[in-house]
């Protein structure tokens, strides 16, 4: 029997539970951050986060400058120890599983939680085809021209960009503009089937013609993947996202959460007055 | 305050123009001392070699004796030709993965390693002839070709892994972070991200290093020691480019030896410039398209 509460059953009901005001419930999490702190060198960016990731759904992760956003994103991947004297700690449990157990692989978390930069990057010496498919065959998901061809094509219709390209998959990835180049490395992030994605401001450096196209995206790519994206533009946030998380920066430096919730909540009625204050454009 | 938008239609001061203008000549007379003597060298060569090369040049060894009129340098295009793509074929993998772990592992062992390459340029290439000498020939027993490339691959690895190193802390970081975050080995992200990205300056750092070891005699002098008979045998002594012109050179009194040397110091000019234009039209052929077609 489907109960609809049990996010284990549907996508629906997983954005269901996490739009909801009620406290989301422990299975309807991928990702579970218990007091993270980050650090560059002695520097604290990021302060004792804890925070619960709903699955099949976006999470938007907002706040001012310096407030820690991008650092606590690349935490959930690793990608933060990638820079020389950063660390950080406190728990992050994927699946139950502890990300920074030591017997986990960095290089394999990454391949179940894709990343999307601010800057789109995609390799500049290969083609769109080879963008999409040369990391996919690199991790040993497909072998041969035929399953290389069909996946191209799949990951890039995900991610919206086939009928635009299909005439040129040979051209350099940086012959595109800026929005395309963006949903080419979305589509090379879908090509390793990943579970989870995680946007850094994918957005930022687009018109909002193309912002608007990777929005509606997100829209799609909800029902198979978890999808956390840091913004600092609210109107987006408030738009794409079913949960909102706000951080601001403290008195030490460090970026910290003030209140997570349903995006309808925070949006509306904040409990917090720093985040009333940062919605309304008071922040000060 | 407000700004005086007026001063938009004021003319420049002449003071202004002046120092523009002394700084532009500054610049085309430092252009023109730069290349004056090298068109000058280039002029003396050609006119002076051009006489000298015909397809006899190329297909015969030089006479016994170098004073005798005729004969040609096949002995030392093919020497230099062999040395060179041995001494290209140990320092170029060698030079890249040293570049690699200087630029990737760091620390201390990688500190020190640099420190070496940086002494190693600074050798003068006669040291590294006797340095080769007292490794490799004293050891064999007699001077050979494999000596000879030992050499000039020492003179072309610190070229090579500074080069190299160069161009891969180019890379941009969105470019390697993005590597990072698709969970790829870094072997895998060096040989198919960095390497591939970094290419058209690690090729020239190549050619660069080509160009220098093939012009270089000092080295090759107590090593490939030179070789008045044609041979591509690695183990005898061998006979190069620069050898050969610089013993027809010594002897110019002879107006024999004299063409010889000019003969083949045309050739050797017009080979590097071979080498450097094949080496730029490969690069830019390798990357994909960004024209359309398939």
């Amino acid at each position: 029997m489907v109960v609809a509460t049990d996010t284990r059953q549907t996508p629906m009901a997983a954005v269901e539970a996490a739009q909801s005001d009620q406290p989301l419930p422990p299975e309807a999490a991928v990702l579970r951050l218990h007091h993270v702190n980050a650090y560059y060198g002695p520097r604290r960016v990021v302060r004792d986060i804890s925070l619960d990731i709903a699955r099949n759904s976006i999470t938007a992760i907002i706040g001012p400058s310096g407030s820690g956003k991008s650092t606590l994103l690349r935490c959930m991947d690793r990608m933060h120890e990638v820079v020389p004297h950063a660390r950080a700690t406190g728990l992050i449990e994927y699946r139950g599983i502890d990300l920074y157990d030591k017997r986990v692989d960095p290089a394999a978390v990454r391949r179940s939680i894709g990343m999307v930069f601010q800057q789109p990057n995609p390799f500049p010496t290969m083609s769109i085809f080879d963008n999409v498919a040369a990391p996919a065959r690199f991790n040993g998901l497909v072998h041969g021209r035929n399953e290389a061809a069909d996946l191209v094509e799949r990951c890039l219709r995900q991610a919206a960009l086939w009928d635009e390209v299909k005439d040129k998959l040979r051209q350099s990835g940086t012959s595109l503009s800026g929005g395309q180049q963006q949903r080419l490395c979305i589509a090379r992030a879908l090509a390793l089937a990943p579970d989870v994605l995680l946007m850094d401001e994918p957005c930022s450096a687009l018109d909002p013609v193309a912002t608007l196209q990777i929005e509606q995206l997100m829209t799609d790519l909800r029902a198979d993947y978890t999808i956390v994206i840091v913004t600092h533009n609210m109107q987006q946030a408030s738009r794409v996202s079913d949960r909102t998380a706000f951080l601001t920066m403290g008195e030490d430096g460090a970026g910290y959460l003030v209140e997570e919730g349903p995006t309808g909540r925070i949006f509306t009625q904040p409990r917090e007055q720093l985040t009333e204050d940062y919605i309304s454009g008071r922040f000060g | 305050m407000a700004v005086e938008f007026s001063t938009l239609l004021k003319p420049t001061s002449r003071a202004r123009r002046l120092k523009s203008d002394f700084v532009v000549v500054l610049a085309v007379a430092a252009t023109l001392i730069a290349v004056i003597p090298l068109a000058a060298v280039s002029l003396y060569v050609i006119s002076s070699g051009a006489g000298v090369v015909s397809l006899d040049f190329f297909t015969q060894d030089p006479p016994g004796d170098l004073s005798a009129a005729g004969g040609g340098i096949r002995n030392a295009i093919a020497g230099t030709l062999e040395m060179t793509a041995l001494a290209t074929a140990f320092a170029a993998p060698t030079g890249i993965l040293i570049a690699i772990f200087d630029t990737e592992v760091g620390g201390r062992v990688a500190t020190g390693t640099r420190l070496f390459i940086d002494v190693m340029a600074a050798l003068p290439s006669i040291v590294v002839g006797i340095f080769v000498y007292s490794l490799v020939v004293v050891t064999q027993g007699h001077f050979s070709g494999f000596a000879g490339s030992v050499a000039l691959a020492a003179i072309m690895l610190p070229v090579i892994v500074i080069s190299t190193e160069e161009m891969l802390r180019l890379i941009p970081r969105p470019i390697s972070e993005g590597a990072r975050a698709l969970g790829l080995r870094r072997w895998r992200t060096y040989l198919s991200v960095y390497i591939p990205t970094a290419m058209s300056g690690i090729f020239t750092g190549l050619l660069l290093a080509v160009s220098r070891a093939i012009g270089e005699t000092a080295p090759l002098l107590f090593t490939s020691l030179g070789n008045n008979f044609f041979t591509t045998d690695i183990n005898e002594p061998m006979q190069g480019m620069p050898l050969l012109i610089y013993r027809n050179a010594l002897n110019s009194a002879f107006p024999a030896a004299r063409d010889r040397a000019m003969g083949a110091a045309l050739t050797l000019v017009v080979m590097v410039l071979a080498f450097n234009l094949l080496g730029r039209w490969l690069v830019a052929r390798r990357r994909p398209g960004r024209n359309p077609g398939r």
